[in-house]
């Protein structure tokens, strides 16, 4: 498919499911109610309803949706790895016990900002350490099983941090910070993460040109005039930035960065660079598909989106382990 | 203010004369070594015990946001619910409620001890009968009656204070649950004049509530949970969303006494008292006519 058009329509596709999301919710408003409340504004219910309700929970499942999509496709893309992910990897896991850390241990008060600050570190931290422990054996399993001792490590230690807390609900929010969700998140969560999204987006397409270069060897790369140095730099502070303030307010929510860049490889022309745009808008649009499926499968209670996003990843990523089995044993 | 003092003096006189009737037979029967699990069977414990006869009261007893006897809870030791602890005391009466540590409950009963556990499932009425069970257990039956007796005139004298104007309210906790029908939050809002919308659109015991559904509902209250400044968790912060916030007319805040109605004990009637005082205050009776 031609990159034009594959990219205006999983951005129709992403724009519709948006829509379909500021729809969805357990105040039952009509469509034209929902519109004048989102337009026109004032203290009716609707209003409030539409604009600090849902349009925040939209916007965040559009953005953190598209930041995991690119995260997942630079990464595949850079570690030349097909089962590279930020959840998989580790960097959503450490990014959420970061933001743990910070914030239960009351460091910084109650203030949210503690929030995407502990989760930057953590992402980072573990970005990093992924680099370092890859750096010697490029092989896909030390990478999966790296990953996967830094996931159950920061799992255990955000559950440890909750169960300590002198706080007695907050072992209740273990659940959230394992298995995220968008649940009565707020307009203040969208000016915490947008920003910070923005320029992990920014630097990733920056280093689109690094990674084409890089699928034909660290050494052509470098032949080539790509400077290696700066595309590792901006990819671990894009991916960091992207992943850590997703994480910050919406938990941690695995598999879409694994399953969208593989749904969207086969419609392009097998460029890394050129996944990277499709990738968002198809992460986008799995992420408020998601979010709209766990408002209309459990309206009472409201099921995590990580459940599901974890549901539909989690044999597709057994899928793909049993397909490339030659290569990882 | 008159009226209390005499009541109070009504109410020493009867437990007097009934600690004379009853003594003899209180002292053959009363437990003299009594431990008590439960947050809400240590408020009652420690109301109605005679000094020396509770050994020792939960350690939850102690946390300020919990309890509103954590000053008193200091003078007791505590213990953590565990069979070990309750086995090297020996207490002959062991006070819990009933779906807390349940395993423990069950491994004592085993090994002899005397186990006696209270519902949890309270409203506002069972409470003076609650009283008066801990009283009969612990050989304080007069002091208890006492107690309850004052407990359930004071209720009937904010009740009598109620008049047409009933807002509404709902009780928002930690990470969005509201109290729903059924609850004793539930009871202290009706008893305070209140309506509790919870329960209105169909919230049965402690369940999720969407803050969707309260923006539509615009309530007149929003009763968040008492002393959790100093811990911070993503789940205290909920009540206070932006969305709840644009409500105009729309009081949030925790306006009940920290932890007087976490348990169904005498300290009910201070929420009670707090919100009727609040009730008057957003819809004053005078004001109907």
């Amino acid at each position: 498919m031609r990159p034009v058009v594959l990219n205006a329509v999983l951005c129709l596709l992403m724009l519709a499911l948006f829509l379909a999301s500021l729809a969805v919710g357990p105040a039952e408003l009509g469509i034209s109610e929902s519109v004048r409340g989102l337009l026109a504004g004032g203290g009716e219910a609707a209003a409030i309803i539409m604009r600090e309700i849902r349009l925040p929970r939209a916007l965040l499942g559009l953005g953190i949706g598209f930041t995991l999509g690119i995260s997942g496709a630079v990464l595949q893309g850079f570690l030349r790895n097909p089962l590279a992910e930020p959840g998989i990897v580790g960097v959503s896991a450490m990014a959420a016990f970061g933001a743990v850390l910070v914030f239960y241990s009351g460091l910084a008060g109650s203030t949210l900002y503690a929030l995407p600050a502990g989760a930057l570190i953590g992402a980072l931290i573990a970005v990093l350490l992924l680099l370092a422990l890859t750096a010697r054996s490029g092989s896909t399993l030390t990478l999966i099983l790296a990953g996967v001792a830094l996931s159950s490590l920061s799992a255990a230690l955000t559950s440890l941090v909750l169960n300590l807390s002198p706080n007695p609900f907050a072992s209740y929010e273990i659940i959230f910070w394992l298995l995220g969700s968008l649940k009565d998140r707020s307009i203040e969560h969208v000016w915490l993460a947008l920003p910070l999204t923005l320029a992990g987006w920014l630097l990733i397409a920056l280093s689109a040109r690094a990674i084409d270069a890089l699928s034909l060897g660290e050494e052509t790369a470098a032949s080539l005039g790509i400077d290696m140095r700066r595309a590792r730099l901006f990819i671990v502070l894009g991916t960091a930035l992207g992943v850590g303030a997703a994480t910050a307010v919406a938990g941690t929510i695995g598999f879409v960065g694994l399953v969208v860049p593989h749904l969207v490889r086969p419609l392009t022309n097998r460029l890394p660079s050129r996944l990277l745009l499709p990738a968002g808008f198809a992460g986008a649009a799995l992420l408020l598909a998601a979010d709209v499926a766990v408002r209309l499968i459990l309206p009472a209670g409201e099921l995590n989106v990580g459940v599901l996003t974890a549901l539909i990843g989690a044999p597709f990523f057994l899928w793909l382990v049993i397909r490339s089995r030659r290569e990882v044993f | 203010m008159t009226a209390g003092r005499t009541s109070a003096i009504r109410r020493s006189l009867i437990a007097f004369s009934a600690v004379a009737f009853s003594c003899v037979q209180a002292i053959a029967e009363a437990p003299t070594r009594v431990m008590s699990l439960n947050l809400c069977t240590d408020q009652l414990a420690m109301e109605l015990a005679a000094p020396g006869q509770l050994v020792s009261i939960s350690f939850l007893s102690r946390d300020p946001s919990l309890s509103p006897m954590s000053g008193q809870a200091e003078t007791y030791p505590v213990n953590h619910g565990r069979a070990e602890e309750v086995f090297l005391e020996k207490p002959d009466l062991v006070v819990t409620g009933t779906y807390s540590l349940q395993n423990t409950t069950g491994l004592l009963k085993r090994l002899g001890f005397r186990v006696e556990e209270f519902s949890f499932v309270q409203t506002i009425e069972t409470i003076p009968g609650d009283i008066r069970r801990m009283g009969a257990l612990l050989g304080r039956k007069p002091e208890a009656e006492a107690l309850a007796s004052s407990f359930e005139k004071e209720l009937a004298g904010i009740e009598a204070r109620q008049c047409g104007q009933r807002p509404t309210a709902i009780a928002f906790e930690q990470g969005g649950v509201a109290a729903g029908s059924g609850t004793l939050a539930d009871s202290v809002l009706a008893a305070a004049g209140f309506r509790n919308l919870a329960a209105e659109s169909g919230i049965v015991g402690m369940a999720p509530m969407s803050i969707e559904l309260i923006v539509s509902q615009k309530p007149d209250v929003i009763i968040t949970r008492a002393g959790e400044e100093d811990t911070p968790s993503l789940g205290a912060k909920v009540p206070y969303h932006p969305a709840l916030r644009a409500l105009q007319d729309t009081r949030i805040g925790p306006f009940v006494p920290r932890g007087t109605w976490s348990c169904g004990g005498p300290f009910v009637l201070d929420a009670v008292k707090a919100l009727a005082r609040l009730r008057e205050e957003i819809a004053p009776c005078g004001a109907l006519q």
